[in-house]
């Protein structure tokens, strides 16, 4: 019995710990402006939302002046030990590359890279392939990685 | 004749002697006095083991109740938030140090190339050890320009390990080349 007694004190004790640090934690949180969580979840989503993002990419491609004209998710390139060496093992982070097709000017493909560079959903090109033409417009080709927590 | 005194001169026993009753009554009452004690001692240790028992029951009672309390006051979801808030901050810090800006790349190259110089096609990519390799396939106006631009990226230091090569000089004079090199990572890296 006296052991039953000094295990619930443990457990006890433990319970004290623990709401002093949920309250700590809780206030730290608070400190932080709700509009930077929002935006914290817009960078990192707890979901893939490939269907959003790809609506996302193509009103950005309109607003550049980059006629997009096939997306595709990649399948093959799933999971994001793209950073393994810098997470941790139990990465909570999941990925995924989405291939592009576009045409349109170098301005246009540098209002683009811009864009996705500054998006708000965390997005790195992985691969950039530019064929030229004398007209002036050329074709792309990009591998884009999408990230969401999992 | 005279009687050895070993032998006994009557059949009739004695009376016991008064000394030897005292000292038998004396032993009893001792004996007894000292079982009163022990037995005292026995109950007084019975009922404090007894009360310690149901102290102890009480305490148990009371923190159980108390642990069960505890636990009911812990909600899952605040755990979850706060663990799903630290992995986003964390993954978050990490992600946005390795996260990749081409734009910059382009920046570079428009002031490392004359215009005298042109790429037909650049292919780049970053692999997982956050290597950039550019490969492409341009023409100089001339051999003069080309050798400009050899030399500005071995002067600028960002675009590494530059090979040109399948160098030929077209009729026009205008030279087709192909590029190999690497990136500095520092070209690529986003910086807010």
């Amino acid at each position: 019995m006296k052991n039953s007694i000094a295990s619930d004190n443990k457990a006890l004790a433990a319970a004290i710990t623990y709401a002093t640090q949920q309250n700590e934690l809780a206030a730290a949180r608070n400190a932080i402006d709700p509009a930077d969580l929002n935006r914290l979840v817009a960078f990192l989503p707890s979901s893939v939302d490939n269907v959003g993002l790809i609506l996302d990419l193509n009103a950005l491609a309109a607003r550049s002046g980059l006629a997009l004209s096939n997306i595709d998710v990649m399948t093959t390139a799933v999971v994001s030990k793209g950073n393994d060496s810098t997470l941790a093992p139990t990465n909570p982070v999941g990925s995924v590359n989405l291939a592009l097709s576009a045409v349109g000017t170098y301005t246009a493909l540098q209002a683009f890279l811009r864009g996705v560079e500054t998006s708000q959903r965390l997005l790195d090109i992985r691969e950039l392939v530019v064929k030229g033409s004398d007209t002036g417009v050329y074709t792309y080709q990009m591998k884009i990685t999408l990230y969401w927590l999992r | 004749m005279a009687l050895p005194p070993t032998i006994p001169t009557s059949f009739v026993p004695r009376s016991t002697s008064v000394a030897a009753r005292q000292l038998r009554t004396n032993f009893t009452g001792t004996f007894g006095f000292f079982a009163y004690i022990i037995f005292g001692i026995i109950l007084v240790l019975t009922l404090s083991i007894f009360f310690y028992d149901r102290i102890l029951a009480g305490t148990l009672t009371s923190r159980d109740a108390a642990l069960a309390q505890a636990q009911k006051a812990i909600d899952i979801a605040t755990v979850e938030g706060f663990v799903q808030l630290r992995d986003r901050l964390n993954a978050g810090a990490l992600l946005l140090a390795n996260h990749v800006a081409l734009s910059k790349f382009f920046k570079l190259l428009e002031t490392l190339l004359p215009a005298s110089v042109r790429f037909n096609s650049l292919h780049l990519t970053i692999d997982d050890t956050k290597k950039v390799k550019l490969e492409g396939l341009g023409i100089a106006k001339n051999f003069n320009a080309l050798a400009t631009v050899s030399t500005a990226f071995a002067k600028d230091g960002h675009i590494k390990d530059a090979i040109f090569s399948n160098i030929v000089v077209t009729k026009d004079g205008s030279v087709s080349f192909a590029l190999s090199a690497t990136l500095d990572q520092k070209v690529v890296a986003f910086s807010p």
